[in-house]
């Protein structure tokens, strides 16, 4: 298996947007490259175009200017090669099917067979065997991100793309979803790009958080995570781990004010 | 136990209103002492439906083939324009308007037209239940396709979905409730649309009775048909209710 073989460039990438007459500066020169099978997070005040640095990634936004490429392919080809598994803060779940049917969805965009024991070992993985008949109005909001996040990883994507997909998830429920999204990649690492408020979750996750200054986002600080893996939850009771946390905190604070031009 | 006597009472409710405006209907009729060129009470009517069942079953049943088939093929029709639409912003421009103003359109006023085309029989008579039933499945059928899930585009494009794809397995499932609700809304407009017609064309059906009836000042045979029609018209209104809560069980 080719895991783990994908890293991510962006190339000096900007976005704006034209509101209006207004052109508005998202996203401004990020140069940033992602090694094959590490985790990043994204974090930064509301507004810094984090989320759009994603979207670029996912063949969803075109930059500017600047490139962002996967391996050596631009994200559309990705996209078309049903590369990338991306999972959205509103699950995206198709409310007519089953989760299990949810899960299998890729497979049948991918025109390839459905693989049932691959499914089988995923739903159990994030614990959603005893639910793969259930529709996602009777999963609880942490359920659905796990289809969500299921349905991602159900092709052996090159890439992982999450938009803040526990942003929506109380406090308890997002730490658990925490410790098992760090469970599940631990097994196999795959490039991963991960967009988030939640300082603790970035550190918890990831091998470097990316701190980005308010609009336009431009990246302040790249902070690399000494914890080895893989981790478990004490590491979040690990001094270290609440020093890091306090100085990703105060760069972030830095640029509130700046959200008011 | 509970449910059963709560629907019981429901019912009961519910048909209070119908029977009322029977029980004012022969009320009025008695007290005014209305001849029965003018207004017959309900009681003769049905009687006059109970003298000759045949003509108003074989009638009827003209009349339901009529709105059935025009329903059917409008439902088609309308489904698969709006597909269309849904495929091109260019095709979306080009029809919407043309399908808004073959709604406004009088269908009294159509009628010659496509008389015309067609000529003065049954087919004309399908035409207008067509273009009747086209209408509301076009509109409610674009507008249940462009109504997804949050985030359902987005990920179908990470997904790499070609717009086949797109259709079939995302707008296509999307819009079942928005294309139900037009279907009921079409349904019973398609029976009255058939009447309409056959009321204008004039060769069989209940629509074609009642125009005999009143050109013959038989109002019980008028008003028999009317109740034949109304028939034909809840059963289909019902009928689609149905069909809409069955598809829709598990959303």
């Amino acid at each position: 298996m080719q895991r783990a073989g994908t890293s991510i460039r962006l190339n000096h990438v900007s976005k704006s947007f034209s509101i209006g007459r207004k052109t508005v500066a998202a996203v401004d020169a990020v140069d940033l490259t992602i090694e094959a099978g590490e985790f990043v997070s994204f974090i930064g005040p509301s507004g810094c175009g984090k989320s759009t640095i994603l979207r670029m990634v996912a063949a969803l936004e075109a930059p500017t200017a600047g490139q962002v490429t996967i391996g050596d392919l631009p994200p559309s080809e990705m996209a078309q090669h049903h590369r990338l598994g991306v999972a959205f803060q509103d699950h995206a779940l198709l409310p007519w099917l089953t989760v299990r049917k949810n899960v299998e969805l890729p497979f049948r965009i991918a025109s390839r067979p459905v693989n049932d024991q691959q499914i089988d070992q995923l739903l159990n993985l994030v614990g959603l065997s005893e639910f793969d008949r259930a529709r996602p109005k009777q999963l609880s909001g942490g359920m659905r991100q796990r289809a969500s996040i299921a349905r991602a990883l159900i092709l052996q994507p090159d890439v992982l793309l999450l938009d803040e997909p526990f942003g929506a998830l109380d406090q308890v429920t997002r730490r658990h979803l925490n410790i098992e999204l760090q469970n599940i990649w631990a097994r196999n690492a795959i490039t991963t790009i991960l967009i988030t408020h939640s300082v603790d979750e970035a550190l918890f996750l990831s091998d470097r958080v990316v701190v980005l200054s308010g609009r336009p986002g431009r990246v302040v600080k790249v902070l690399p995570v000494p914890f080895g893996r893989p981790r478990s939850p004490s590491v979040m009771r690990d001094p270290l781990f609440h020093q890091l946390a306090d100085d990703l905190t105060e760069s972030l604070e830095g640029y509130v004010g700046s959200e008011e031009p | 136990m509970l449910t059963g006597l709560r629907t019981a009472k429901l019912l009961l409710v519910q048909i209070s209103g119908i029977v009322g405006l029977i029980v004012l209907w022969q009320f009025w009729v008695a007290a005014r002492g209305l001849n029965t060129i003018v207004l017959p009470g309900p009681m003769s009517v049905v009687l006059q439906l109970l003298n000759e069942p045949a003509v108003y079953f074989w009638n009827g049943l003209h009349t339901l083939a009529l709105a059935l088939a025009g329903l059917a093929l409008g439902t088609l029709l309308g489904t698969t324009v709006a597909v269309v639409a849904w495929s091109s912003r260019l095709f979306e421009g080009i029809l919407t308007p043309l399908g808004l103003i073959f709604s406004s359109v009088p269908i009294v006023a159509l009628i010659p037209v496509i008389a015309r085309i067609l000529g003065y029989d049954v087919r004309t008579e399908l035409a207008i239940v067509i273009l009747i039933s086209f209408f509301p499945l076009f509109v409610f059928t674009l507008k249940g396709l462009k109504a997804l899930p949050p985030g359902a585009s987005d990920l179908f494009q990470t997904l790499g979905a070609t717009k086949r794809q797109h259709l079939a397995w995302l707008a296509l499932p999307a819009s079942l409730p928005s294309w139900l609700t037009g279907f009921r809304i079409a349904a019973p407009h398609a029976v009255l649309a058939a009447i309409v017609a056959e009321f204008l064309m004039g060769t069989s059906g209940l629509g074609h009775v009642l125009e005999g009836a009143r050109s013959d000042l038989q109002m019980q045979r008028a008003l028999a048909a009317s109740l034949s029609a109304t028939v034909i018209s809840v059963t289909f209104f019902l009928l689609s209710a149905v069909l809409e809560q069955r598809l829709l069980r598990n959303r």
